[in-house]
Parts: C-alpha cells; sequence; structure tokens
C-alpha cells in the first residue's frame, strides 16, 4: 500500500446495513430480546419447572428423565419398570447411591403437586384458594395446576407454534412465489389461481374440522395447518419481488454465465428477494400465536392437559370472579409476545426498505 | 294440582342439562327394541304395533274382580306429611339470615331446607298469587310437542303444561292424580286397569278433555312409521296390551302380564286427539305441515300452565291457565301459585350464576366450583340462598367391552384401582360429592345388603392385574402393550367426555392416574350431541358419563341388558339379563330388592362401568321462592314437585 493511501475496509453488505439500522431502534431491540428469552424459555422450560430432574444416577446409570416433557417415549423405560409412576423424588431413594438434578421450580403443566410430594412442599391449592404464593409464584387453576409451570411450558407451544407454523408458510410461499414470479406466463396464471384459491379456505373452519375428526389433537396439528393456510401472502409478495428482480442485470449475466433457473432462483434472486419477505413471515408468527391461543381459549386447541396461555385464560374467564391471576399473567404474556413481533417486524420493515429509512431523508 | 312428572332415569351432564331417551330404562321387554319396518312412503296406520285385541263390552268387564288404586293429591298429601314431622324448627326468616356452609357442616343446610321446604298454608295466604318464577336451564326447549321429549328442558315444558293420568311422589309411589282423574280401579289379576276422567277437564282451546284423547295417544305413540320418530316414550306404553275408551270418560288399559312396573308403564302425556286425529294421515312427522307447526307454535294443553311465548334458545314463558281452576264459573281445582313461570336458556353457567346473583333468575343448580367460591358471599345471599339434598346420580367412565382394551375384566378392574379418587372427590369436586359404589344408590331399597366398599386407589394391584391380562411393556417405549391377532397393540385408547369444565378435568385426572401404569389415555373432548350419537353406535373406547335415578330399577335393563338400546359399553351377562326378567314379575317388594341387589353386585364384579362418584342435588334459589322439597330425582321431578313451590311475599 503507497502511503497515503487511505485503506479501504470491506464496504458493509445489505444485510449488515439491515441490522445496522435494525439496532438503532430501541422498541425493536427491546422486542428481539424479548423473542430471544422467550425462546430461550421454551427450549429449556422442562429445566425450569418441572417435577422430572433434568438429569440423574439411578441403578449406577446416568439418566435424563425431564426428556420426558419433549415426548413422552424419551422417558427411559426403567422408571416405568420399577414403578416410579412420576414420582421421582421418592423413588430415586430406591438407590442409596442416586442423585439428581432439578428443575428450578417443582411444578407440573400436567397435574397437581400433592402435599408430601418435595420435601416442605405443600399440596397445590386450587380453586379459588390458588393465588399466587411462594410455592406457586403466578398461582394455580382449579384443578392445582401451577401457572407457572404452565406459562413456561405454554411458552413452548407459542413459540413452536408460530415457528413452525410460519416456517411451513413460508416454504410453500417463497417456493411457489418464486417459481411464479420467475418463470411468468402459464406458470403464473397457474400458482396465481391456486394461491387465490387456498385464500379463499377458511383456516379457522378447517382447523374446526379437523379438531372434530382426530382422536388426538396435537399443537402440530394446529401448526400444520396454519401453515398450510397462511402462505398465500408471501407467495404474492415473493412473486412480485421475484418479477421485479429477474429484469435486473445481474441475473441476465448469471444467464450467461449459464447457471441453471434454480441457482438464479434460490442463490440469486431469493437473496435479494428475502428482505421483504420477512416482513410478513414475522407478522405471521404473531398471527399464529393468536391462532392457537385463540383456539385454546375457544377449548378448541390441543388435547388436554394442554399448557397453553389460551386454555389458562379461558379458565380465568370462567372464574373471571375469584381468580384474576389466570387472566392477568397469560393475557399479558399473549399480548407481550405479539406486541414483540409486530415491533420486531415493523422494525424490520424499515431496516430492509429504503423508502421507510428515517436516515434516508 | 301437581306438576307431571317423567319417570325414567336419564343421563346428566356435569353442568349442562340435557337428557335423552329419559323413559327409554322403562322396557319390560325381554328384547332390545326393534327397529321401523314401514317404508316412509307408505301411508300411515294409526297404532300399527298394537296386537290385534277384542275388548270386551263394559258389563263384562263389570263382572271382574276391582281393587281401587289409590287417588291422590300429591300436594296435599306433601303436606300430610309435613304436618305429621311436626312444625319447623327454624323460621322462614332465621333460615334466610344463614349462611350455608356445607360439607364442612350440615346445620345450616338442615335448617334451611327445614324452613323453606314449608308448604304455603292450604288457603294459600301468604302466597303472591302474581309473581313470575324465573327458572334457569342450560339447553333450549326442542319441541312444544310432548309426544316429542328429549331433553330436560322439553320435560321442563310438559311438566307444567302437560296431562298425565299417573303420577309418582317422592318415595316414587305412584298414584292417580286427582286433579285429572276421577277413579281408578285395578282388577285383582292385575292385568286390567279402569280409569274414569273427571269431566271438568278442558283443553286450552277449549274442547273438553275425554277417554278418546287417551287411547289416541296411546294409539299414536304405538305407531310404526318412518317419519314419525317419538324418542322415549314408546317403552312403557309397549307393555300394555291395549287401550280402549269406552265412553267421553271412562278408559280402559290392559296389560301383557302383570309386571311390577305396570303402574309405570301408563305414565305418558296425553295430546288432544282433536288437534291431530286428521293431520296425523297428511304429515305422519307431525312436524312438517303448516297445521302441525302452528301447533308447535301454540300447543293445545290442559295442564295448569300454558305456553304464551316461546324464543328459541332465549326462553319459553307458561302463564296460569284459568280453565284449570275454573270450570262453568265454579272453583274445581287449586289456583297454580305462580302467574307465570318464565324459562330462560343460559348455556354458561358462570353467567347463569351472574344472573341469579342480580336476581334476573330464581333458581339454578349449582357445580361444585360454584358452591364452594361463587356463591359464598353478599353478592350472592343478597337475593339468595342455597340447599343441598340427596339424589340419586351417578358419574362413572363407560368401558366399551368390544374394544380391544377391555374386554378383559382384569384391564377394567386395573382401570378401577388405578385410578385416584381422592384428587377427584376432594378437589375436583371439592369434598361435596361422595364415591359412588356402583348403579344403585346406597340409601336405596334396592342397594344390596352387603353392598361394596368405595375402591381405595392401589396402583400396584392395577399394574398386576395388567400384567396377567398380558398387558406388558415390551417394546420399551413407556405405554403397555399386547400382540393381538399378529399386531403389537399399545395400550392408548381415547376417553371421551363433555366439553365442561368438570368432565375434562375428570378426564385429565383419569390421564394422569393411568399413565403412571403405563396405559396412554387421550382426552377427547366432545359435544353433548356427538358425544350422544357416538354413544348410541358404540363408536367409542371409553367415555365419562352419569345417570340420574328412574323410578324403578327395572329399567336399568336399558342400561345393562344385553343389546339394549342405551347398553353403550355392549356389556353382557346372562345371568344379569335373567335377573331383569325375574325382578319385573316378581311382586313382593324385598324379594325385588334382592333381586336387584344381586343384579348391582354382578355388575359391581364385571366392572363394565368404572363408578366415580354420587352427586346430591345442590341448588341456589332466590329469597322469594319458598315450598321446594327434594327427591331423588331433584326438587322438580316428582309429584308435587314444581306445584309446591310458591312466591311469598316479602
Amino acid at each position: 500500500m503507497a502511503a497515503g493511501d487511505v485503506p479501504l475496509g470491506d464496504s458493509p453488505g445489505f444485510w449488515r446495513q439491515a441490522w445496522r439500522r435494525f439496532r438503532q431502534r430501541k422498541l425493536a431491540m427491546i422486542a428481539l430480546a424479548f423473542v430471544a428469552a422467550l425462546t430461550l424459555v421454551a427450549i429449556c422450560a422442562p429445566l425450569i419447572a418441572g417435577t422430572r430432574p433434568i438429569v440423574c444416577q439411578y441403578k449406577g446409570r446416568i439418566y435424563f428423565p425431564a426428556l420426558y416433557y419433549y415426548n413422552r417415549n424419551w422417558e427411559n423405560p426403567i422408571f416405568a419398570k420399577d414403578r416410579f409412576r412420576s414420582r421421582y423424588a421418592e423413588n430415586l431413594k430406591k438407590d442409596p447411591q442416586s442423585w439428581a438434578a432439578w428443575p428450578l421450580v417443582y411444578q407440573d403443566p400436567y397435574r397437581r403437586v400433592r402435599a408430601e410430594e418435595w420435601p416442605g412442599q405443600p399440596g397445590n391449592p386450587y380453586g379459588a384458594e390458588g393465588k399466587p404464593s411462594r410455592h406457586n409464584w403466578l398461582g394455580t387453576n382449579q384443578q392445582g395446576f401451577d401457572v407457572f409451570a404452565s406459562m413456561v411450558h405454554g411458552a413452548q407451544t407459542a413459540v413452536s407454534v408460530g415457528f413452525v407454523s410460519m416456517g411451513i408458510a413460508a416454504t410453500i410461499g417463497i417456493t411457489l412465489g418464486a417459481l411464479a414470479g420467475y418463470y411468468g406466463r402459464w406458470v403464473d396464471v397457474l400458482l396465481s389461481r391456486i394461491i387465490e384459491v387456498v385464500m379463499c379456505v377458511p383456516s379457522l373452519v378447517l382447523i374446526l374440522a379437523l379438531v372434530a375428526l382426530l382422536d388426538r389433537v396435537t399443537n402440530f396439528h394446529l401448526m400444520a395447518i396454519v401453515g398450510l393456510t397462511h402462505w398465500t401472502g408471501i407467495a404474492r409478495l415473493t412473486r412480485a419481488e421475484f418479477m421485479k428482480l429477474k429484469q435486473m442485470e445481474f441475473v441476465a449475466a448469471a444467464k450467461a454465465m449459464g447457471a441453471r433457473p434454480g441457482r438464479i432462483m434460490f442463490t440469486h434472486v431469493l437473496r435479494n428477494a428475502l428482505a421483504p419477505v420477512l416482513v410478513p413471515i414475522t407478522f405471521g408468527i404473531a398471527d399464529a400465536i393468536l391462532i392457537e391461543s385463540g383456539l385454546s381459549y375457544l377449548g378448541f386447541g390441543a388435547s388436554p392437559p394442554n399448557p397453553s396461555w389460551g386454555t389458562l385464560l379461558a379458565a380465568g374467564r370462567r372464574n373471571i370472579e375469584d381468580m384474576w391471576w389466570l387472566i392477568v399473567f397469560p393475557g399479558a404474556a399473549i399480548f407481550l409476545t405479539v406486541l414483540a413481533y409486530n415491533l420486531i417486524g415493523e422494525g424490520l420493515q424499515e431496516a430492509t426498505d429504503p423508502r421507510l429509512r428515517q436516515d434516508a431523508h | 294440582m301437581q306438576a307431571q312428572q317423567r319417570f325414567g332415569l336419564f343421563p346428566v351432564l356435569v353442568a349442562a342439562c340435557l337428557l335423552a331417551g329419559m323413559a327409554a330404562g322403562c322396557s319390560s321387554e325381554s328384547a332390545p327394541p326393534k327397529q321401523a319396518s314401514v317404508k316412509p312412503s307408505q301411508p300411515f296406520e294409526l297404532g300399527n304395533l298394537v296386537e290385534p285385541f277384542d275388548a270386551p263390552p263394559m258389563d263384562e268387564l263389570d263382572k271382574l274382580q276391582w281393587v281401587d288404586g289409590p287417588l291422590i293429591d300429591s300436594l296435599e298429601q306433601l303436606r300430610s306429611e309435613k304436618a305429621e314431622q311436626g312444625p319447623p324448627k327454624t323460621t322462614v326468616a332465621e333460615a334466610l339470615e344463614l349462611r350455608n356452609d356445607f360439607p364442612r357442616s350440615r346445620a345450616a343446610n338442615d335448617k334451611i331446607l327445614d324452613a323453606m321446604s314449608q308448604l304455603a298454608p292450604a288457603d294459600g295466604s301468604g302466597v303472591d298469587y302474581d309473581h313470575t318464577f324465573v327458572r334457569h336451564v342450560a339447553g333450549d326447549l326442542n319441541s312444544t310437542n310432548p309426544l316429542f321429549m328429549s331433553s330436560i328442558t322439553d320435560a321442563e315444558l310438559s311438566a307444567l303444561s302437560g296431562l298425565y293420568l299417573i303420577g309418582f311422589n317422592r318415595r316414587f309411589e305412584y298414584f292417580a292424580d286427582k286433579d285429572v282423574v276421577k277413579s281408578w280401579q285395578r282388577s285383582t289379576d292385575n292385568l286390567v286397569e279402569r280409569f274414569v276422567l273427571r269431566d271438568d277437564l278442558t283443553w286450552s282451546d277449549g274442547a273438553p278433555v275425554t277417554a278418546e284423547d287417551v287411547e289416541f295417544t296411546y294409539r299414536l305413540i304405538m305407531s310404526d312409521h318412518p317419519e314419525l320418530v317419538i324418542p322415549s316414550l314408546q317403552q312403557g306404553p309397549d307393555q300394555l296390551r291395549y287401550v280402549k275408551a269406552y265412553d267421553d270418560h271412562t278408559v280402559v288399559m290392559w296389560h301383557k302380564e302383570p309386571f311390577a312396573t305396570r303402574t309405570g308403564n301408563m305414565n305418558w302425556p296425553i295430546i288432544p286427539k282433536h288437534i291431530y286425529e286428521k293431520s296425523i294421515y297428511e304429515d305422519p312427522s307431525m312436524k312438517r305441515s303448516a297445521h302441525h307447526r302452528k301447533y308447535e307454535q301454540q300447543p293445545v294443553t290442559a295442564g295448569p300452565y300454558e305456553l304464551v311465548s316461546r324464543v328459541r334458545n332465549q326462553e319459553f314463558v307458561v302463564r296460569r291457565r284459568e280453565a284449570w281452576r275454573l270450570h262453568d264459573g265454579q272453583e274445581v281445582r287449586r289456583q297454580p301459585y305462580f302467574q307465570e313461570v318464565r324459562v330462560k336458556v343460559i348455556e354458561d353457567l358462570n353467567t347463569a350464576i351472574l344472573a341469579l346473583k342480580a336476581g334476573d333468575i330464581q333458581e339454578m343448580e349449582l357445580r361444585p366450583e360454584h358452591w364452594e367460591s361463587l356463591t359464598d358471599g353478599e353478592d350472592f345471599y343478597r337475593h339468595n340462598t342455597k340447599v343441598m339434598a340427596p339424589e340419586w346420580t351417578e358419574f362413572h367412565v363407560i368401558w366399551n367391552l368390544k374394544s380391544p382394551y377391555f374386554s378383559d375384566k382384569r384391564v377394567r378392574w386395573a382401570m378401577t384401582c388405578a385410578f385416584d379418587y381422592d384428587e377427584l372427590l376432594n378437589t375436583i369436586c371439592r369434598g361435596l360429592y361422595e364415591p359412588s359404589v356402583g348403579t344403585f344408590d346406597p340409601t336405596a331399597w334396592m342397594f344390596p345388603k352387603n353392598g361394596p366398599q368405595p375402591v381405595k386407589r392401589d396402583l400396584d394391584k392395577a399394574e398386576d392385574l395388567l400384567d396377567e391380562a398380558g398387558w406388558t411393556d415390551s417394546d420399551g417405549d413407556g405405554t403397555r402393550d399386547k400382540e393381538i391377532n399378529g399386531q403389537l397393540v399399545p395400550l392408548e385408547f381415547q376417553l371421551m367426555t363433555y366439553t365442561t369444565e368438570t368432565g375434562i378435568q375428570v378426564a385429565t385426572l383419569w390421564k394422569e392416574s393411568l399413565e403412571q401404569i403405563g396405559v396412554a389415555v387421550n382426552v377427547k373432548p366432545t359435544e353433548f350431541a356427538v358425544m350422544q350419537d357416538k354413544t348410541l353406535k358404540h363408536e367409542f373406547d371409553a367415555t365419562f358419563a352419569g345417570w340420574g335415578t328412574g323410578t324403578d330399577p327395572d329399567q336399568q335393563e336399558n342400561i345393562f341388558g344385553t343389546g339394549f338400546q342405551r347398553n353403550y359399553g355392549q356389556y353382557s351377562n346372562p345371568e344379569v339379563d335373567k335377573l331383569f326378567q325375574q325382578g319385573r314379575r316378581e311382586l313382593d317388594q324385598a324379594q325385588r330388592a334382592e333381586i336387584y341387589g344381586k343384579i348391582h353386585l354382578l355388575l359391581w364384579e364385571d366392572q363394565p362401568y368404572t363408578w366415580l362418584f354420587r352427586r346430591n342435588a345442590f341448588y341456589g334459589f332466590n329469597k322469594k321462592i319458598r315450598g321446594y322439597n327434594f327427591s331423588p330425582k331433584g326438587p322438580f321431578d316428582f309429584g308435587p314437585g314444581i306445584s309446591a313451590f310458591y312466591g311469598a311475599f316479602q
């Protein structure tokens, strides 16, 4: 480098610039931190509240009974064989050498903790007696299930419903939108009509029909339906972006270099079209959470016992006169989460769309 | 005067109050009911199910040996019983000041019941005859025609406005209603019954009530046409050989056999012949034609009240009929106590509680959570009081014995042993209900002397029983399984329940209880109508349900008799079937009690149900309402029932 030359750093790319602009928005950042924390809580729910050890040694081997909360089949059969019957604290004593690391709070989202289950902890109160207390931070519901445990495990439902359903919607929407926008002509006509048809399908009615048909409704069913019916907005936006971008020089250059359509679409065009598409996905996550909560509130959610914020809220509605904690805590959780996703979406929109940038003026 | 009653046993909901096939338990037939055999296109034939019978002339009948049947004014009967008990130990004013703290103590409850159950004086002093009694029901009226009764709400209307020859009191003793019948005679061979109707009864359109109406109604009930769907009334009349009107007021009924249940078989509502005798041929459904739609809106009735308005899903209103009390200017019957009875439909029970507190409704049945926390404050006691009384209603889980899981008795017993009854009774039922120990109530006359004791939870026994039955966790996935027809079937079943909070809570507790022994349960909250359909078609593995009592244990044949309509779990035990037949042919009450006691024990041994809890009657009443007494069927469904209620001047 010659003396006096100004060193040239890498010019910031689009995403780095977008992130920089996003970071400048305080509310959006707080919302992002909230969602990150919520996601962490959701992932670590069995570590925070549960009645099964996170890890334990029993008869000389190490086990992870808390995996039960992710999938009941992941609980090692030795505990069923030794007739533990969901009471680990008491039954681990069968092996004097055993030890266990327990969740932060000994409470369960699927049942009432009984007296004598955990040293020094009384049985959960129920009904109007279940006010927030030292042992039940956010109170208990009518049946004595701990609200804090239900909220923590309900976060799993909220986060997974949001991400998975929008993951499905984004995959379908982006793929079909890309095909329609890139190829145009009859492909566009055909896919556009399909989009219009799907837009006419009322997802709520579909979900209600599914709930009536299935013996055991899980959150995955709800996620699938929401995902399969909420991709149309994403597809239309992707299509429009692709129609615009396919005229650009870099696409022509890629074609001239012999790149195949798939590579052009998903390597060159998509990365340029992705920013505006992220915005409806973010709003869609908020929508999906609201749909799941709404369905659980109406009693059409996953089969009981279903630790969902909507289920808690429904119990609160039935006992509105004397169990305020069933309204306040899940209501606040739903409100804040939906608000956070909307703020993130808005922040993303402003950070990625040059027309909305305040610093562009 | 008395309100009329239905006499069958009926399914009950934990929160909503619907029923279906109320009298279906009344069959005395040893075979399951037959299907319709006439094509819809074929013309309607009145009484085509009635077998040919050559009714003898009246002078031949006169030669029979007759004994008088009881002819009773149930309100007066109850008044006599009250008088024998002596004056109440608590005044109404004192009772209305009390807070009912049952189950902690029964003292306050007993005092309130003692004072508030007192009847109005015979001269009607103190009765506010202008009062409108606002009642609560959880489901809408299906039909105003009593032949189409299929819900408790339908039965409420029929009780207020319908006409019956036979009624029963709070001990389920049958009698002929003195307000309707002039005389009732029974032949000494128990095969023939002769009723003479009073000549001062008129329909609400002014036409006289005659014996022809009784015969016509019987023949209509006994008509087989696919368009005519009578949900629950055929069982009972189908045990009569024949019904014939001999003159305007004399009607004679012949029984097929002198069953112990013979009197109950004559308990059905009467409809006016002059309204339907021609129209039934034009529209056998009795629902579609303009004529039938008109009378669906404005039914012609002959009871103490008549329907004056109906708003679907909101309310119906009945008003006192002057023609019930007065005939040709003479007072012939007691004036009904209420000017109007307004029956409000409020499906959401929490909304209903608010309405009760505000005084918008004047009675409602309370659930445990209502009793415990929503009705203990000043806001409730300002306008209301509450009472508890014994009722023969029990809740259970029905196992479908034809499913691969529950055909083995050991599996059913394992389920019974695994359930957490303490949690159910103390937490979900708030200590208000008692454990159920079988199909008959322990306080009922047919309950066996050496009856079963409540089951104590025993998970070791439950697991051992499942092991014995071959259900083990062979693949180590935490759920027991068994090889059936070459396939490994996991012990994972669906438990259907009502969509009510208590229903879901009970089902969730089942899930928790059974998971502890390696049995997976999927809880399926289901709308009541869908649930009824599925249970009738046996499309379920297990279902949470409840039965109110009938007036006679014979009615249980419809639930546990092989192949019967409401034997939802497809239970079959030839010994039980035989005992039911014996029971209805036995006329000695002590012998009958022994027979039904055996049935109770056999059912307990077989566990086609896991019996969970017995629910007593818990009611909230406005302070202005007095005169409520209870039978094992609750406060309304017996004689005098609602006829004893009155609004008092405050």
